[in-house]
């Protein structure tokens, strides 16, 4: 059997041990195992690297974990301590960000109301003998005008008067 | 039914300390093995232990318990080392942006796995083990000692599994003339 040969098999022990190699690959290679001792060499020297892995027990200094405890509660106190605060700031946010929507909303509607509203006031200015500047006015000054206000309002007002939690 | 991780995910979305302690007691020791395998000493590891614990209380909601907890743990044990690293040069180990850890020689005195040798094979093993370049020691140590599958590890280490793979390979090439022509 030629080195390249040997080659080949080895790295597909390196695969074996490594967990990367395919079903088929590994039924090869145990076929090649049974009859080839410079593999089955290799095999073992790659275990044994692997069980003197497992030989070594590191001291761990027997008041780390109680240290790492003590750190932990403090820490713990601290986070929660600073909660209520964190809290009272997310909740701002969270209620500035639904004021906003909802001032959008209703400058949306506001705006959207009013086309509407100019729609049917010119139908009624050949019957009720409306100029269409009349039309104009009497649909800015009543509808327009008030409902943007409204929507300003909404800034305007503190938060527990708007009804947002 | 919850499962462990999800009970460690949703222990530590609350900060409960009864489980973080649960916790330190089941991975402390694997914890310190992982980070003397990066680190290549013994002296400095506490603090990072200590640090990677405060860490996990403070970032727990980012483990959604859907994959074990042991790749997320040492995910953040590795990267307080390696700022760690970045920030104190002079704690003797280099760092490169392009392989993550480099070399690691201890300076001075026994190695720390020389002192914890307790197989023949082990004290073999020690001095290769010491000088071997840490990204290849990570690599061996996650996949043997941790058994990690690649794909965990390529998480922990930021690489590809083809990287990861190819680090276990050299390491073992490396230690394995410890043991060549001998017969098991």
């Amino acid at each position: 059997m030629n080195i390249d040969h040997h080659e080949g098999f080895q790295r597909m022990i390196d695969e074996s041990l490594a967990a990367a190699i395919s079903a088929e690959k590994e039924q090869s290679l145990r076929e090649h195992l049974a009859t080839c001792a410079p593999c089955l060499e290799y095999l073992s020297a790659s275990n044994r690297v692997i069980a003197g892995l497992s030989g070594f027990s590191f001291e761990v200094n027997p008041t780390l974990n109680a240290r790492v405890l003590v750190a932990l509660k403090l820490q713990a106190q601290q986070v929660r301590a600073a909660q209520p605060g964190r809290q009272r700031l997310m909740r701002q946010h969270n209620v500035q960000f639904k004021v906003w929507a909802a001032f959008a909303v209703a400058l949306s509607m506001s705006i959207v109301g009013s086309a509407l509203i100019y729609q049917v006031a010119k139908l009624l200015t050949v019957p009720m003998h409306f100029g269409t500047a009349q039309v104009q006015a009497g649909v800015l000054v009543f509808w327009l005008l008030p409902s943007f206000c409204s929507a300003l309002r909404l800034l305007a007002a503190p938060g527990e008067n708007r009804g947002i939690a | 039914m919850e499962s462990d991780t999800q009970r460690i995910a949703l222990g530590l979305r609350q900060r409960d300390v009864a489980v973080l302690e649960t916790l330190v007691e089941q991975y402390q020791y694997r914890l310190v093995r992982y980070l003397v395998s990066l680190l290549g000493r013994r002296d400095g590891v506490d603090d990072f232990v200590q640090e990677t614990w405060l860490r996990v209380l403070e970032r727990g909601e980012s483990y959604d318990g859907h994959s074990r907890f042991e790749p997320w743990l040492f995910r953040v044990a590795r990267n307080i080392a390696l700022d760690a690293m970045r920030k104190r040069p002079m704690f003797s180990l280099d760092s490169n942006e392009e392989e993550g850890v480099r070399s690691s020689p201890a300076s001075g005195g026994p190695s720390p796995y020389t002192l914890a040798a307790r197989t023949e094979d082990a004290e073999r093993l020690a001095h290769s083990l010491q000088t071997l370049e840490p990204v290849y020691r990570e690599a061996l140590v996650l996949r043997f000692q941790e058994d990690l599958s690649l794909q965990e590890i390529s998480v922990i280490v930021g690489a590809p599994v083809s990287t990861v793979a190819s680090r276990i390979y050299r390491g073992l090439a490396t230690l394995r003339p410890q043991f060549e022509g001998e017969i098991a």
